[in-house]
């Protein structure tokens, strides 16, 4: 998106007109001193650098899933299926990080294919991570499970899945996939990414006797290893045996929507690479406009995004259709993952999968230093406090109580509303940071329309 | 709290803006004021405002791609309680929710409203109306005593499987245990050629409606129809802020003036306090209101009950329906929606930001030469009579409803600022207007042949103009609500395969033109009489919307 409110485009075309004085009293806010702006400085190149690592990481761990789906798809056996869903749930970790990088005209958001920054929307983010799903013009969907198991939108039905339908679609591969992405204007015709890899290995999240009964239970989906064997008399799409084309191309699918994965990760990777990242030259250069966006896709993760719409919509709803990781049971992971992000934008420091460490001066340190000591505390206190909670649901999925086992208890849930009312907390003590700072979110868009249009 | 702080924030900086104005206006008297003034009100015929670019105001964005009608306000993304509600009401709009039907056209609001914009007339008669409706009553308007005002192509068991026959309408196919939508619309369209005086020719593609499948036998004496498209949303919440008194000062409703064109204000009963208001929304300004526009199309588009609506879709007379309604996990009086879901979705429908005019170049400070040249032919025919270009919005009250977050609804909503004392460039009066038609119902066979009743026999409905038949409130059957121009020149950017007017005759926005009469006949003949150059400025202005 790329937006210049009123005011702002007013003030700099006065500005403009008249070169005296009044630009003064913006600059000289920073005190002068020249050891916060080194600091201000460090934060933004060690954001970064995180940036780029966290990505890089994607990156790696997309790779890895890349070899495991081939080899699944080479011999598909229970033990390679094992293994291409471990690989998966591997690659969420550092992507799951990655999310604070979001809702700041980043590459994430506004880096098309071609290399060109443009609006929100243009990059590759609904792409890698878009969901709910629109399983059923994927693949076979059981009739009774929750959420909108017809198509997606009627308006806009195919005639059939992609996988099934050999006619209509006769090859899979990453074109046509991401061509019917949002197929007729409709946001919900997802067909590609972390979740049209996730329902091919788990498939629907039905119970463990595959039923889709009101109670939910707490196993994943599925999907039998028999649904990639590309034998005649084999090859299922569930319980139902079918044409071993189907599997054929069940396994076409599941290599391309991989291999756009790691097509969409490396334009990002390239845009944050310390030497020859168009982004990262940009972003380091702008030092207080970059402070702002860090701070506000922090805000904007936590609150919006983590609390409101992954979180209180499944709550409220009861719907597994709005639970982010649906297919894997991988929600309180992304819940954690998320969180984590904005902790560590805050004390800028990253854990790589290789179990390096990327640090540098913090937050809480340049709070510190412009004496804002009390701000300091209560924002790693309550940052901290958020990854508690966020911990406790972790450990219940992890000990058989998945987030959608969790939130079919009510509403009231304790341990989901804790952790909605951490991050709620947070987002306020964020929000009165970015006032000690004494930097602007409104800043942020007109410095962004600058970057952009350069 | 953080609105609050906010507020501050904003405050701060106004006071700052305001010493940088006046220190530039001390260092350069020739510098002009950059803010528009009331007092310019009265457009110049030929040059644009200042910032008459930034349609919204403040609530404006600059997009031009296929997610143009989806954005939220800068000051909404800077705020991260307003934000919030925007991200929650934005997933709720796309997403199916728990207790659609018993009855419905689609089950959820993107469904019809595409990426935001337009719905579509489907490609064939094989293709169920899934982004349109048809609104029904007799002759005087009333609702047909067992379909009610509207017919829901689908029953609910077209949602719950693949594929949506399951719930499509059948003959008489609700009478007995089963439910099944209401009646199936058929689209047929004959060619009317024409040209314009200098000879350039022009082709309109006028419907003709026919009805089959009544699921609850034949309806009512006198039935009339209303097709309808999905219109496309954005910018409501502005229009919702524009004060009564300015719609009613633009009225004119026995022409005292004598320019041919009688503007009406459409007075309706506000659905939540019981008040008498203007209604502004829906193509015959039936809803006062974005909050009850939400919660009517939520129950009569979704059959989701909602606080405002809490009855579902359902009449006395609908015994089926009203059965598999008392299986709904919700029942009377808990709505299907609660009021938290409701105030998040009408949040994002309020301050869904307007596209900027494309015709200015923020560069270069410049329009471009058509645009212009097509802005001034545009007042000078007359479209800006009833096409009022631009507004000033008044107070934009919170929710009624209250503030919705994460943790449930604060009690009170704050007044939403972005919404609040915006010059706008919607290009419309919110009143009703004659536009010309009439129309006929009649039953046919497939054949074409007169019957008068049974499975085979069709309701069929053929009309000149734009006329629809069916009153609605203070509006008659030729009348319609002005509608807002602006994004126009982007709708088939976001949905190439959406076209234009209420029912989606009008392939272009020049067709749409063309379909103009009753009041707007005097400037439709003036269009047609410009020339080609003038014809494409008018378009390109249009365009730039």
């Amino acid at each position: 998106m790329k937006n210049q409110n009123l005011l702002g485009l007013s003030v700099s075309l006065l500005l403009v007109s008249c070169s005296q004085a009044p630009v003064e009293s913006d600059t000289t806010a920073q005190s002068g001193s020249n050891e916060i702006a080194q600091l201000q400085q460090q934060i933004v190149k060690t954001n970064a650098d995180i940036a780029f690592a966290v990505y890089e990481d994607a990156l790696i761990s997309a790779n890895a899933l890349l070899e495991k789906v081939e080899a699944f798809i080479a011999q598909p056996d229970e033990a390679n299926l094992q293994a291409a869903k471990a690989a998966w749930l591997a690659s969420r970790e550092p992507y799951g990080q990655s999310e604070v990088y979001r809702f700041r005209n980043g590459p994430i958001d506004v880096l098309a294919s071609d290399g060109t920054y443009g609006e929100e929307g243009d990059g590759p983010e609904g792409r890698l991570n878009a969901w709910p799903l629109g399983e059923a013009i994927i693949d076979y969907v059981a009739v009774e499970i929750d959420g909108s198991a017809g198509p997606e939108n009627p308006a806009t039905q195919l005639q059939g899945s992609l996988i099934a339908n050999v006619d209509a679609y006769p090859e899979i591969n990453k074109e046509v996939i991401s061509q019917y992405f949002e197929h007729g204007e409709d946001e919900r015709n997802v067909t590609t990414g972390y979740h049209a890899i996730e329902f091919l290995l788990w498939g629907q999240d039905l119970n463990a006797d595959g039923s889709a009964a009101a109670i939910r239970d707490n196993t994943p989906g599925q999907r039998p290893v028999s649904d990639y064997l590309v034998k005649a008399g084999e090859c299922t799409s569930g319980e139902v045996n079918v044409s071993e084309v189907v599997c054929q191309r069940r396994g076409d699918y599941l290599l391309a929507a991989t291999q756009l994965l790691i097509d969409d990760l490396t334009l990002v990777v390239d845009a944050w690479h310390p030497e020859t990242g168009s982004h990262y030259q940009t972003f380091t250069a702008n030092t207080n406009s970059s402070l702002s966006k860090i701070l506000e896709s922090m805000g904007r993760l936590s609150f919006g995004e983590l609390a409101g719409e992954r979180i209180n919509i499944a709550l409220s709803t009861d719907s597994q259709e709005d639970e982010h990781s649906c297919f894997s049971d991988n929600t309180h992971r992304d819940i954690y993952l998320n969180a984590l992000g904005v902790q560590n934008s805050y004390l800028n420091q990253y854990t790589r999968i290789s179990g390096e460490q990327v640090t540098g001066p913090s937050f809480a340190d340049l709070l510190n230093a412009v004496e804002k000591n009390d701000l300091a505390t209560s924002l790693t206190d309550a940052l901290s406090k958020t990854m508690q909670a966020a911990a406790v649901v972790d450990e219940k999925a992890k000990a058989g109580i998945p987030f959608d086992v969790l939130i079919q208890e009510g509403v009231n849930q304790p341990d989901i509303k804790a952790v909605i009312t951490g991050l709620v907390a947070q987002t306020d003590i964020i929000e009165q940071a970015i006032q000690a700072l004494s930097l602007s979110t409104g800043e942020l868009r007109q410095d962004t329309e600058e970057d952009l249009s350069q | 709290m953080w609105l609050k702080s906010t507020n501050l924030r904003e405050k701060a900086i106004r006071l700052v803006l305001f010493s940088i104005c006046a220190l530039v206006i001390g260092c350069s008297p020739a510098t002009q004021t950059d803010t528009p003034k009331p007092d310019e009100a009265e457009l110049n015929n030929t040059t644009p405002h200042k910032h008459e670019y930034m349609s919204g105001g403040a609530a404006t964005v600059f997009a031009s791609t296929r997610d143009a009608f989806s954005h939220r306000p800068p000051s909404v993304a800077n705020n991260f309680k307003l934000d919030g509600a925007f991200t929650s009401g934005d997933h709720l709009f796309r997403t199916p929710l728990q207790g659609v039907g018993p009855i419905l056209n689609n089950n959820t609001c993107q469904g019809c409203h595409l990426n935001d914009g337009r719905g579509i007339v489907p490609v064939n008669n094989e293709q169920p109306f899934t982004s349109m409706l048809v609104k029904i009553g007799d002759e005087s308007g009333a609702p047909d005593p067992v379909y009610g005002d509207q017919i829901q192509t689908f029953s609910v068991a077209s949602f719950a499987e693949s594929g949506f026959t399951p719930g499509m309408p059948k003959y008489h196919g609700s009478l007995a245990d089963e439910l099944v939508g209401e009646a199936y619309t058929l689209v047929f369209y004959e060619t009317i050629a024409g040209q314009y005086p200098d000879g350039e020719p022009w082709e309109l593609r006028k419907p003709v409606y026919k009805f089959k499948e009544m699921s609850f036998g034949d309806f009512v004496q006198g039935v009339q129809f209303s097709v309808r498209v999905a219109p496309q949303i954005f910018g409501s919440g502005l229009l919702d802020a524009i004060p009564q008194q300015d719609i009613i000062a633009l009225a004119d409703p026995d022409d005292t003036n004598g320019d041919g064109i009688s503007g009406k204000v459409s007075w309706v009963v506000d659905a939540i306090d019981g008040e008498r208001k203007i209604g502004k929304f829906a193509y015959k300004a039936q809803n006062p209101s974005v909050l009850q526009q939400v919660a009517a199309a939520f129950r009569g588009d979704s059959g989701l009950t909602s606080r405002v609506f809490p009855e579902e879709p359902c009449t006395p007379k609908q015994a089926s329906c009203l059965e598999i309604a008392q299986q709904e996990n919700h029942v009377p009086p808990t709505p299907d929606l609660s009021d938290t879901v409701l105030a998040f979705v009408e949040f994002y429908n309020r301050t869904l930001a307007v596209p900027a005019n494309r015709g200015f170049d923020r560069e270069t400070q410049r329009w471009d030469s058509s645009v212009v040249a097509g802005r001034t032919h545009f007042q000078e025919i007359g479209c800006a009579n009833c096409h009022t270009p631009m507004h000033t919005t008044g107070l934009a009250k919170g929710s009624v409803l209250g503030f919705p977050g994460p943790l449930g609804l604060s009690a009170a909503a704050e007044p939403i600022e972005v919404l609040s004392g915006q010059t706008i460039y919607p290009y419309t009066d919110l009143l009703l207007h004659d536009m010309g038609g009439s129309c006929a119902v009649s039953r046919e066979l497939e054949s074409g042949g007169r019957c008068e009743a049974g499975a085979d026999c069709y309701y069929v409905q053929r009309c000149n103009g734009l006329a629809d038949g069916l009153k609605q409130g203070d509006a008659g059957g030729t009348e319609w609500k002005t509608p807002p121009l602006w994004g126009i020149g982007l709708v088939q950017t976001v949905n190439p395969a959406a076209t234009f007017l209420h029912d989606g005759r009008a392939r272009s926005i020049e067709e749409a033109i063309l379909w103009h009469g009753g009041e707007a006949t005097g400037s439709l003949s003036a269009f047609k009489s410009l020339s080609k150059t003038e014809r494409q400025q008018v378009l390109a202005f249009l365009n730039n919307l």
